[in-house]
């Protein structure tokens, strides 16, 4: 199985390709996880993400393989954002290529619910348009 | 050794890394270095997870002046 992880500050929002590796995939499973408008009940219109950036690659390739004993896929590629992502943009983006879907579906669901007790990477703050103004004229 | 802070950590040392000499440590002795250092980090020991060269450690671990450590608090990516 092939596994591409990316930490990025960049836009991650452009449509991403399908996998050229997954030779005999009969499913490609695309997972997006963006920033949503409120935080705590409060009205946001960005979130600071933070990594420990050699330690999260490792980490979500650890999981992935530990994944794949169990659901086996071809080919897993997944790039999360750091930096400020606004409201409405992808802060991850997973995409999974197996011979079924099923697998495909297992896989990303127990990555994403162990990325989230697992891989350090961090909701820093969440910024006001206030903010997110200022910080862009700065 | 080197310590990495991260997230809120940052917030309650003032910084995002610090130098610890003075040879080996396990896990209780490191906390108590810290807490030394930087008294608030007593409050936040119980949610914090250690990581050594960027793979977690359990409460048994040992570490030498050459290793990385990382505090790593409660994670929320995605």
């Amino acid at each position: 199985m092939e596994i591409k992880i990316q930490l990025t500050n960049a836009s991650i929002c452009e449509r991403l390709p399908a996998p050229t590796s997954g030779v005999g995939a009969g499913a490609w499973v695309d997972f997006r996880g963006v920033v949503r408008g409120e935080e705590n009940g409060a009205v946001i219109a960005a979130l600071e993400y933070e990594a420990y950036s050699p330690m999260a690659e490792m980490e979500m390739r650890r999981i992935i393989a530990e994944l794949a004993g169990d659901h086996h896929c071809l080919f897993v590629r997944v790039i999360h954002r750091v930096g400020i992502v606004p409201v409405g943009e992808a802060a991850i983006c997973v995409g999974v290529a197996a011979r079924h879907r099923a697998e495909a579906f297992a896989l990303l669901a127990g990555f994403m619910n162990r990325l989230k007790q697992d891989v350090p990477i961090w909701k820093r703050r969440a910024l006001t348009a206030t903010e997110l103004t200022e910080l862009k004229t700065k | 050794m080197r310590v990495l802070f991260f997230a809120h950590l940052k917030d309650i040392t003032g910084c995002a890394e610090m130098n610890l000499p003075g040879g080996d440590l396990d896990a209780d002795g490191l906390w108590q270095k810290l807490i030394e250092a930087h008294p608030g980090m007593e409050q936040v020991r119980a949610s914090v997870r250690l990581a050594k060269n960027s793979e977690y450690v359990g409460r048994d671990a040992c570490f030498t002046d050459v290793d990385e450590v990382a505090l790593i608090p409660p994670v929320s990516g995605g």
